[in-house]
């Protein structure tokens, strides 16, 4: 079933409902999974922290606003900074630079990814082996270093960081649509398709694509747990951008302040915990898609 | 394919890869914004004559592809230019000394650690699936997969450094102390060595965890399990003969692998605890601006994780004859 222009409405209300229900049986299987829920959850809590950041922070995060070093009070929740900043008020809003740099370096990563593994994979022949040999490359150079390197060489700000978890952390996804588009080449329709004269990019684009999807996406959410803590370490050894809070500017601050040596665990401890929280969400949300998205599992329980 | 034509094959493809990692390494250091001689020769820091000597040596004022040619040729003798923070200091001679070994010290003992309990704790889980045990192994490797190293770090320093003074809060050895003996110095290292090694194996735990349990798993569902359930072996033997043999072989690889990983995480380990090593080196090297210094680390790394992972996978094919044949 094709849907071009002309697809009339009945096949777009049947192709609407089979959607509904693979999502409606999606859910369910979802649904069953305790650590799946639990990963949602958590997502979509620090989601509406990001949010509604403006009217839950007490303070301005970039302002003076007490005296320095206070330790946690009624008037500031978690204290105050070595220059006097609200500690909260930093926290709260550092879920919006953590959340953003891991989507999109995720979603840069991905989509280089994808596409590297589509044109090596339907191609083959010489783009292949030039793609698969940096590919390889990329996987064995320890991935922190190439990031420190790379960061340090093209500056310090939010968009690089983004660029450089993307640019650097696109090999699995790659690896993966590649064996993929590899098996749907074969198949049938995509034969079909050849046959009555579509091309390259349509088969690619309309055929094979769909299908490598969503296992993408699985992929994608893996590598927003990589990214988020990607960042939180660039921004902790000073590659992050100083006038963007995020959590890992603020572990960075509380090393810089001595932190560890005065005992101050509420400069310590809370950025560490929302890392964490986000990771395991969205860690928790992409192993229960595994169980259902790889069959190889689902089988053997 | 036979098992020499294997290592043939796989020592070839290390070479090739080696050999792209020096050529990004060159390109990478000099599509830099600025003076691309600044890498090598042009920081302030360096006197006038020592730069004259380093462009000479390194041909930087000739084009870009015999600049290539000289950066190989040096390469070969050893020759990685100096340092711009430690004048004078041979880029090779700091890093292939003393901080190389307590990386690998703190490397290999962490990577020991964290592989044994996830072999271990990965093997029960699998055979206690489904229960509570298992679920709550699950949840802590997750937990502990989504930390930040640095920040497990930092709370260890917390709560065994400032709150119960066990151990000290920076650095491989005592700053100041001469050490009367061997013996002494060998404990006042390993008193140095326990936080950052916990840090590290705690991080990796996880990751070998859950591929141990999973590996498990489908090795239970292979006919030979069966085989062995009628022949009437103990569980004991089931576990340990069948199971956990056949599930240790992708194990070898994943560490080949791994070990990329392991050195981004001794980075920021070093960096928390002011370990005296490689990682460590980097980021100062990135704070200075050091670039000779990043040039000859970001080398030598990419030639270790190539030989471990040639290595991991050699072993394997020679334990496991399959292998060789599925590689085309």
């Amino acid at each position: 079933m094709t849907l071009g222009p002309r697809a009339t409405d009945s096949q777009l209300r049947e192709r609407f409902s089979t959607s509904a229900r693979r999502l409606k049986g999606f859910w369910a299987l979802y649904r069953m999974s305790r650590i799946g829920l639990l990963g949602l959850f958590l997502i979509s809590a620090f989601i509406i922290m990001a949010l509604a950041a403006p009217w839950i922070a007490p303070y301005d995060p970039r302002a003076l606003v007490g005296f320095p070093f206070q330790p946690p009070s009624g008037e500031h929740l978690l204290g105050t900074d070595q220059i006097g900043r609200d500690i909260f008020s930093m926290l709260i809003w550092g879920s919006r630079i953590s959340l953003l740099v891991g989507l999109l370096a995720s979603a840069t990563g991905v989509v280089i990814g994808t596409t590297v593994g589509l044109i090596s994979g339907y191609f083959r022949g010489l783009p292949d082996s030039i793609l698969m040999r940096i590919t390889d490359l990329l996987i064995t150079l320890p991935n922190l270093p190439l990031m420190l390197i790379l960061g340090a060489l093209i500056g310090r700000s939010m968009w690089n960081i983004i660029l450089v978890i993307g640019v650097t952390g696109w090999t699995s996804t790659a690896k993966m649509v590649r064996s993929q588009t590899l098996s749907i080449k074969e198949r049938p329709y995509v034969e079909a398709a050849r046959s009555i004269g579509a091309k390259d990019s349509q088969i690619l684009i309309r055929h094979i694509m769909p299908n490598v999807l969503p296992l993408v996406f699985a992929n994608a959410i893996v590598g927003i747990v990589d990214a988020i803590l990607a960042e939180s370490g660039l921004s902790f050894l000073g590659l992050g951008d100083p006038t963007k809070p995020s959590w890992g500017l603020l572990l960075r601050y509380s090393n810089e302040a001595g932190a560890l040596a005065t005992g101050r665990w509420w400069f310590i401890i809370p950025p560490g915990i929302c890392i964490m929280l986000v990771a395991i969400g969205f860690a928790f949300s992409s192993y229960s898609l595994d169980q259902i998205l790889n069959p190889r599992l689902r089988k053997r329980r | 394919m036979g098992f020499k034509e294997y290592v043939g094959k796989r020592t070839l493809q290390g070479v090739l890869t080696i050999a792209l990692a020096v050529t990004l390494n060159f390109v990478l250091f000099r599509i830099m914004p600025g003076d691309p001689t600044r890498a090598v020769s042009g920081d302030p820091r360096v006197d006038t004559a020592t730069r004259l000597a380093l462009i000479a040596k390194f041909g930087l004022d000739r084009p870009l592809l015999e600049q290539f040619a000289l950066y190989v040729y040096n390469l070969f003798r050893g020759e990685l230019g100096i340092s711009f923070v430690q004048i004078g200091r041979p880029v090779i001679d700091i890093i292939l000394g003393r901080k190389m070994v307590n990386t690998l010290i703190l490397m290999g003992s962490s990577m020991f650690i964290a592989f044994s309990l996830g072999i271990g704790i990965g093997v029960y889980a699998a055979w206690k699936r489904g229960t509570k045990t298992d679920v709550s192994f699950i949840v802590i490797s997750l937990a502990t997969y989504s930390m930040p190293v640095f920040w497990f770090g930092m709370i260890l320093l917390l709560i065994l450094s400032y709150y119960y003074n066990l151990v000290p809060i920076a650095g491989t050895v005592t700053p100041g102390l001469v050490h009367p003996n061997f013996f002494e110095y060998a404990k006042d290292y390993l008193h140095h060595l326990i936080a950052p090694m916990i840090t590290l194996s705690v991080s990796f735990f996880g990751g070998y965890f859950l591929f141990m349990r999973d590996t498990i798993l489908d090795v239970f569902t292979e006919d030979y399990m069966l085989t062995a359930r009628a022949k009437g072996l103990s569980n004991r033997k089931i576990m340990f003969k069948h199971a956990m043999k056949n599930a240790l072989l992708p194990m070898v690889s994943l560490m080949g692998v791994h070990v990329t990983f392991l050195i981004s995480g001794a980075t920021m380990t070093e960096t928390v605890f002011s370990w005296d090593g490689l990682g460590r080196l980097i980021y100062d090297s990135v704070r200075n601006n050091d670039y000779p210094v990043l040039q000859g680390i970001f080398l030598i790394m990419a030639v270790f994780v190539v030989v471990a992972s040639i290595l991991a996978d050699i072993t394997n094919a020679y334990l496991d004859p399959r292998i060789r044949e599925a590689v085309e």
